[in-house]
């Protein structure tokens, strides 16, 4: 089956200038398909760019290197009105529900704002709107007239959800938008997030950190290490045949919430920690702490390539 | 076995201008030598509040113990006066905490910041404190110690700031290591590192570890019994195998389904807690969990469920497991 493509990174790079002539690269030269309807989740370390990747791919930092295709179109978001229309096409829910909220607005008027500024609907569909809105996330109509701080963290994460959803976009960032709820309240957000893809078709970008929500979320998965993509697959096909060396250590790292299974398992405890993305090395950035490391790794930088059918790594492993 | 600490009937409460906030409603715990006890709760469930009154740290006023007692290595917590407290430190029981960075004096280098401690409690000479300290931080597996005892925190990465934590913790050789979420700021890599340190730890010093956490997983690989704390109290304790495969208490119940595994499929839905813990100014009168649980019962509202032992040394609070209980078909809603 072809499947329709969304968006289309094409070697694209952010760098920022952190002072004193260094750069930070913070992704690099990333090129991957985005299809219609399906949720791409992107894992990795911190530091290792998956937020940024998400902020780049929804025009809030403009990518220093390479294009992106949206529909078909090539985005160039200098152009207003480019800019306006694609920040309508794409929304994004963040990680922080407590600084994600501006508190001196009414939880109406936040969700409303998107639809008051593409200039969508009249004033009294925008208010049914929002309470349309509120009950589709799971709150309730009488919750427009409060400020944020009178929610809980996971009720707040709904109106995140909600603001998102006003302006009807195809395309919605979800930037770790669990990992300050509580265990409990977790589930409830995946599960919601989950029926409102069912019911309006909508493609997301899944990024966490925590790796059994996203294989749990996401029908393909790309792990990220230091600003690089280093492996692309289905996210069955990920865990049942990993890779690249580090995407096994980080599956391998994931306590198991079942102490048998737990003590059985062998662990590949990574020496080390993550290097630091200014100014990187030339060679595979995960040479430093990879157990299988060859000399050409220090040299030459791996190129994504597809191992085996729709399931592609940078590693210079597989080919020897 | 040899208890290290004992708590009885433990409840505290902090004083607010909006009033009593209940978080701690009656614990019972006991911790022996060389084991690992896992605190497991949702945030605000009194499972921070309870370890750090074990050590004293919530300033009194607003925070008070109204009742209970806390036994450590034969020492009464409740009645020390601070000037015995700062003996009781780091000599009997000591914390890591959640995040390294804000919890170490970023204007001292390391090495300084655990010679201090050595030197006020140990009464030994500078230099030998200075030998001690990089042992410390060769016994936390910290590369290059004399180098890195010389720098300061910030010059670390986020594993080694809590790696010297440990270190610090460890210095005088408490009975007792607490650690508040030690693990929860850290990468899954790290993460694995930081466990298999705890193991050691555990297993060369015979320490006595309580773990307070949300990762089950972590509850998993580390902790050798499990106490499951709701709304200020636990809720079901017991080993880990009987806490992970022979589960009693609904909320625990549905804390280990509430998450995806590997294994869960993509078209199952995760089972979720409706709605979220109760308020802890004005506490349920009968059971904590009942507004959310599935097979809530008239007397649940009511009264709140005693403690049934299930098997050894398992125990949970659910009025399901009373005797009279006529068994799941017969449930009345």
């Amino acid at each position: 089956m072809e499947r329709e493509k969304l968006i289309t990174l094409d070697h694209v790079s952010k760098h920022f200038h952190v002072g004193k002539g260094q750069t930070l690269v913070a992704v690099n030269d990333i090129s991957l398909d985005i299809y219609k309807g399906e949720t791409l989740g992107v894992v990795g370390e911190s530091g290792c760019g998956k937020s940024t990747l998400g902020r780049v791919v929804m025009g809030i930092y403009e990518a220093t290197k390479g294009t992106i295709t949206f529909e078909g179109k090539k985005l160039d978001l200098r152009r207003a009105k480019d800019k306006m229309e694609y920040a309508r096409k794409a929304q994004i829910v963040f990680q922080d529900p407590y600084a994600s909220l501006n508190p001196r607005m009414l939880v109406g008027s936040i969700i409303a704002e998107g639809m008051e500024i593409h200039n969508m609907y009249d004033r009294e569909k925008r208010q049914e709107r929002v309470y349309e809105l509120l009950e589709t996330v799971g709150l309730n109509r009488e919750h427009a007239n409060r400020f944020p701080h009178e929610f809980s963290g996971g009720q707040r994460q709904r109106i995140g959800i909600a603001r998102a959803l006003a302006v009807e976009p195809e395309f919605i960032v979800c930037d770790e938008p669990i990992s300050a709820l509580d265990v409990s309240i977790q589930s409830q957000i995946i599960n919601l997030l989950k029926d409102l893809q069912k019911d309006h078709g909508f493609t997301y970008m899944f990024i966490a950190h925590d790796l059994n929500i996203v294989k749990y979320i996401s029908d393909r998965i790309a792990v990220m290490y230091l600003g690089n993509l280093v492996e692309l697959a289905d996210s069955e096909e990920i865990y049942a045949h990993t890779l690249h060396p580090y995407s096994q250590a980080l599956l391998a790292s994931v306590p198991i919430p079942d102490p048998d299974r737990e003590a059985g398992k062998e662990t590949v405890v990574l020496k080390g920690d993550v290097p630091s993305p200014i100014n990187p090395k030339p060679g595979c950035p995960f040479a430093g702490r990879c157990p299988h490391v060859m000399e050409k790794c220090r040299t030459q930088s791996p190129q994504l390539k597809e191992v085996r059918p729709n399931h592609f790594a940078a590693c210079h492993l597989e080919m020897e | 076995m040899e208890k290290v600490l004992e708590i009885k009937d433990l409840r505290v409460s902090f004083d607010t201008y909006a009033g009593e906030v209940q978080a701690v409603r009656g614990v019972d715990l006991t911790v022996n030598k060389g084991e690992v006890v896992a605190i497991v709760g949702e945030s605000g469930c009194g499972k921070s509040v309870t370890a750090q009154t074990v050590m004293k740290l919530n300033p009194m006023p607003p925070a008070r113990i109204k009742t209970g007692s806390i036994d450590l290595c034969g020492r009464d917590i409740v009645a020390a006066s601070e000037k015995e407290m700062q003996d009781i430190r780091g000599e009997l029981v000591s914390m890591i905490f959640q995040d390294p960075m804000t919890c170490m004096n970023p204007t001292m280098r390391v090495g300084r910041q655990l010679t201090e401690t050595l030197i006020k409690k140990k009464k030994i000479e500078k230099k030998d404190a200075e030998a001690e300290a990089v042992r410390l931080l060769k016994l936390v597996q910290i590369p290059n110690a004399e180098e890195r005892a010389k720098q300061y925190p910030h010059e670390y990465s986020g594993g080694m700031r809590q790696r010297a934590m440990i270190a610090m913790a460890l210095a005088c050789g408490p009975h007792l290591l607490i650690a508040d979420e030690p693990t929860t700021a850290l990468d899954v890599t790290v993460q694995a590192q930081i466990m298999e340190l705890l193991v050691k730890i555990k297993e060369e010093t015979q320490t006595a570890i309580i773990l307070i956490t949300h990762d089950l997983g972590v509850v998993a690989n580390l902790a050798d019994r499990v106490a499951v704390m709701y709304a200020g109290k636990i809720v079901e304790k017991g080993s880990a195998r009987d806490i992970f495969y022979n589960t009693q208490h609904p909320y625990t119940k549905a804390l280990l389904k509430s998450l995806p595994t590997v294994d869960t499929k993509k078209d199952e839905k995760l089972v979720s807690i409706p709605g979220t813990p109760p308020d802890l100014f004005a506490p349920p009168k009968g059971c904590g969990f009942a507004s959310r649980c599935e097979s809530c019962m008239k007397i649940c509202k009511e009264y709140q469920p005693p403690t049934f032992e299930v098997g050894e040394s398992h125990e949970a609070s659910c009025w399901r497991l009373h005797p009279d209980f006529p068994g799941e078909k017969g449930d009345v809603k």
